[in-house]
């Protein structure tokens, strides 16, 4: 009988060590899902980023002033530079 | 009374008898189980849970992290961006009809596409690459179920380049894992790069891939800013671009440099091809843009005096026996130093060297970089050519007066240049600014470095004066900038010939050229290699300068050098 109680409870021990690697597996998941999902949003972030850098671009700013708004680049003899003194 | 024999007595099953066997099956199920589970999550848990989690691995098996690219002002030039591609492993796929039609509409490519490859693969085929994050997570949630099999989604990196083709000759190329293959990205790619992972993989028998991981605790990558500035280089590619669609050269350089401090602001090079900048693996032979390293030799060295004249011989000098240089833009007996670099004449430049004399012209190329890398340290700088005086004979030493001889890059030349602009001294030319580390540190490349004082100050300004006068009033005319000084050189060379000889087709145009005069901001560089049509430095590389020096004159906030505009 005595016997049996230890096994009893090697058994409840084993359940519990069993169970709680499962838990800590469970979460592990749930923490690597959302290290994906947060890795696939800084990526999507990452190409709005890049997106706004071209579009803020001299190549995209000056054809945009020149076609759509009929701006015409000043020449340099045009600008009065101010003495900062 | 039957006597119980116990030894004859039948085997009884008490209650107790059988509830102690029922209860030691129990316990042997139970023992089973336990110890399965224990087995599972004890010494299996790892190919468990990497099958389970084998999206996330996919991720970052063979993670290879890498800076950026940056202009001067932080201005994104190169970045990576981690997305996936998408392969089809054939015998693991469980229902080939449904999967096709699942990447065709996820992927957006025709089903016929998707057909063709199979058909064409025996085993192992990509789907699609450079797939963005949005589609990789619809791919990825169907990566358990039955429609996923046999479909493998693989870690991989889009460089992505914000400006397009713009300064592609010089940052180059990084590939899908990272790792950089020309240019700049080939230069920095320790500086840039840090393995986070490492990849270690097995098939399952489902066929699933399931990757261990060894992950590096600190992420340490460097991102390079350059000295280019995006603003300025895109005006300096424009007005290239413009030169091009014009003379149609073989090829095209453009160059801005800071003559106080020997930054690269720009270089363009047509055509662009990723890491082969042409500002320093182009040599060429200079022709009469040399003129202005030759007199600024034959000053400093006191050889001749500013305000001397050069006879002309009649417009026909004979250097030697067979050999006799023409001047036939000009009808003049005399001319002095600055009408030689007014008319580009050639027999005055090759009387100067002559007067200067092999020894001391070779010591003053030498000095100004000539002959030697410039240690910009970019892949594939020529050293260019200028063979040592003890060969020259005199016809040689007359011609490298006028840029014939002599092989240079446009980086030496400019630089050269840079040294008449800031009072003579040759400053180390510098293509990286600085390296910035995720860590916080920072390594400064660009500081202002000295190499040596090629000019006195005096012949420096002198030339300076000479060179606004070519301008002003000479071939470089067209190089005008209304209400600030140019000061600056043509060059119209032939080049060599495949038969021997100079060819009178094929020829090199360009201007070399500083701005403000009076205290230079910019030197600027303009090179048109074999023009189809016929060309002069002074009609299609001086208006090119213009062309770039406006803008950026606006850009700096340059105030005009002439008071009366």
């Amino acid at each position: 009988m005595k016997q049996l109680i230890i096994l009893l409870i090697c058994c409840v021990i084993g359940f519990i060590v069993t169970f709680i690697h499962v838990g800590i597996s469970r979460t592990g998941r749930v923490v690597s899902k959302l290290q994906q999902e947060v890795a696939v949003k800084e990526a999507r972030n990452q190409y709005e980023q890049l997106e706004i850098a071209r579009l803020s671009g001299p190549q995209v700013i000056t054809s945009f002033a020149a076609q759509e708004l009929g701006l015409v680049q000043a020449k340099p003899h045009e600008i009065f530079v101010l003495d900062a003194k | 009374m039957f006597e119980r024999n116990s030894f004859l007595a039948p085997n009884v099953f008490t209650v107790k008898k059988r509830m102690r066997i029922v209860m030691y099956a129990m316990l042997a199920i139970a023992l089973c189980i336990t110890g399965r589970l224990f087995h599972l999550q004890l010494f299996r848990h790892e190919q468990y849970s990497s099958q389970a989690e084998r999206t996330i691995y996919n991720y970052l098996a063979e993670d290879r992290l890498r800076g950026g690219i940056f202009d001067v002002n932080g201005r994104s030039l190169a970045e990576s961006v981690r997305t996936h591609s998408c392969g089809i492993v054939k015998r693991y796929v469980k229902d080939k009809n449904a999967t096709i039609d699942f990447l065709a509409q996820t992927l957006g490519i025709s089903k016929n596409q998707i057909n063709e490859q199979w058909k064409k693969h025996k085993n192992f085929f990509f789907v699609a690459k450079k797939i963005k994050p949005d589609v990789y997570m619809e791919l990825a949630g169907v990566q358990r179920k039955a429609l996923g099999q046999g479909m493998e989604l693989t870690p991989e990196y889009e460089r992505i380049h914000p400006f397009g083709q713009s300064a592609i000759d010089i940052l180059g190329e990084a590939n899908s894992k990272n790792v950089g293959l020309s240019g700049i990205e080939q230069m920095y790619n320790e500086e840039m790069t840090q393995d986070i992972s490492k990849k270690r993989a097995k098939r399952s028998a489902r066929g699933d891939i399931i990757y261990d991981r060894h992950l590096k605790d600190k992420v340490n990558v460097g991102n390079v800013y350059l000295t280019i500035d995006q603003t300025a280089q895109f005006y300096t590619e424009r007005a290239l671009a413009k030169a091009v669609e014009l003379n149609h050269p073989q090829h095209a350089i453009a160059v801005v440099q800071d003559p106080h401090t020997g930054n690269i602001l720009a270089a363009a090079s047509y055509p662009a091809k990723d890491g082969q900048s042409l500002a320093f693996q182009f040599t060429y032979e200079p022709g009469s843009t040399f003129k202005g390293i030759v007199i600024a030799a034959a000053i400093d060295s006191g050889t001749v005096a500013p305000n001397a004249v050069v006879d002309m011989e009649h417009r026909n000098w004979e250097v030697a026996k067979g050999f006799v240089v023409r001047d036939k833009q000009h009808n003049k007996d005399y001319l002095s130093l600055a009408e030689i670099l007014q008319l580009s004449s050639n027999i005055g430049a090759g009387k100067i060297a002559l007067e200067i004399g092999g020894k001391t012209l070779f010591s003053y190329f030498k000095a100004f970089g000539f002959g030697s890398k410039t240690d910009i340290n970019f892949n594939g700088e020529s050293k260019g050519s200028v063979s040592p005086y003890s060969t020259w004979t005199k016809v040689d030493l007359a011609t490298k007066g006028y840029g014939y001889g002599v092989a240079v890059t446009p980086i030496q030349l400019i630089t050269a240049y840079s040294a008449i602009a800031n009072g003579g001294e040759l400053m180390q030319p510098h293509l990286v600014d600085r390296i910035e580390y995720t860590g916080g540190k920072v390594e400064k490349k660009a500081k202002p470095v000295k190499i040596r004082r090629v000019l006195s100050k005096e012949t420096a300004q002198t030339m300076r004066a000479l060179l606004q006068t070519v301008v002003e009033v000479g071939s470089g005319k067209r190089a005008q900038i209304k209400g600030y000084n140019v000061a600056g050189k043509t060059g119209t060379a032939e080049k060599l010939s495949k038969e021997g000889g100079y060819a009178k087709r094929n020829h090199v145009v360009s201007f070399c050229g500083m701005v403000p005069a009076t205290d230079p901001q910019f030197t600027i560089l303009i090179i048109l290699d074999n023009p189809e049509k016929y060309a002069f430095g002074s009609t299609a590389a001086a208006p090119v300068f213009k062309e770039i020096a406006e803008p950026l004159l606006v850009m700096k906030a340059v105030a005009p050098d002439q008071l009366d505009f």
